[in-house]
């Protein structure tokens, strides 16, 4: 009747534990290699909607009209808003952000987490502005199916876009919570 | 390494023909060279770990250093080993290649980028036993 309590943990949450992952140190070699597999994946969806649209056949069931939408400079600038902001977040010394008192002066810290604010403005912005060229240009205008792929790819894009940079952040930041639990 | 012996590297050198034959194939036989770029991103799939690995200096200052210039080795790897799979796909998905070659490029290529990883794997193991 009574569960195991063989490793039972106290600090524990749910009811249910989650299932502790423990791929060790390979958990940042694996983390970068998904982000950048991730970051590849999203631009060549975006890529592949462009080289269509650049090859565009009509309508289906119409060959003599001309495909009424094409992907033009506005549907890059959401993916260029990511890639800008996922270049800020990269760049960023993780162990600024978090601030330590009595480590590093407080202007680098607070110039550390605008930075990071401002990458992350530009990762959200490059979403919604993803969302906004999805609404606007193509789907609103009531587009075929063939159409509305374009922006579609470009949430698609996006999203992955930061998915890879989160996925970036939490596994190279796993080393520093090693020592954090270390120096605990 | 002594024990694989000179079987292995004949069987890899074979599979690596085999895959540039798929790559070369897919080419030629709709008369399209653009699947000959799938074999150039899988031949440098592995340069920018073998060009980073080397600037990580040993694993104990890689460690507390956070070794920024390997993950950048591993991220641009992941980046290129994914559009070495995702180029023909592209290509057969707006109709510039048929999709037969896009399926005979794709083999070939992991063919080729699966005997390199394998062969680099064997020599990996020659390098640990002096460590």
């Amino acid at each position: 009747m009574s569960l195991p309590r063989s490793n039972y943990d106290p600090r524990r949450v749910c009811l249910n534990p989650f299932p502790n992952l423990n791929l060790g140190k390979h958990r940042r070699t694996m983390g970068i290699y998904l982000a950048g597999g991730l970051f590849a994946l999203g631009n060549w969806i975006f890529l592949d909607a462009a080289i269509l649209s650049a090859h565009a056949h009509s309508p289906y069931g119409e060959p003599q009209i001309p495909p009424p939408v094409h992907v033009t400079f506005v549907d890059w600038v959401p993916g260029i808003c990511s890639l800008l902001g996922m270049l800020i977040i990269s760049l960023i010394d993780k162990d600024r952000v978090r601030g330590e008192e009595g480590f590093g002066d407080s202007r680098a810290v607070w110039q550390a987490r605008l930075l990071l604010f401002i990458g992350f403005a530009l990762m959200a912005g490059g979403l919604a502005g993803s969302a906004t060229v999805l609404a606007l240009k193509y789907v609103l205008p009531d587009y075929t199916e063939q159409f509305t792929y374009y922006g579609y790819a470009n949430v698609v894009q996006n999203v992955a876009l930061m998915l890879s940079a989160v996925v970036l952040w939490f596994s190279q930041s796993t080393s520093s919570e090693y020592e954090y639990h270390l120096s605990i | 390494m002594a024990h694989a012996g000179i079987k292995t590297v004949i069987l890899l050198s074979f599979v690596l023909a085999v895959g540039f034959l798929l790559i070369i194939l897919s080419c030629a036989l709709w008369a399209n060279w653009l699947p000959l770029l799938v074999a150039l991103t899988f031949v440098l799939a592995p340069l920018p770990n073998a060009v980073f690995a080397s600037c990580g200096g040993d694993e104990f200052s890689a460690e507390y250093e956070g070794s920024g210039r390997i993950d950048l080795g591993r991220f641009i790897t992941a980046i290129v080993v994914v559009s070495g799979f995702a180029l023909p796909l592209v290509l057969a998905h707006s109709e510039i290649i048929h999709p037969g070659a896009c399926a005979m490029s794709i083999v070939g290529g992991s063919l080729v980028y699966g005997t390199i990883l394998a062969y680099s794997a064997a020599f990996k193991q020659e390098d640990s036993e002096f460590d």
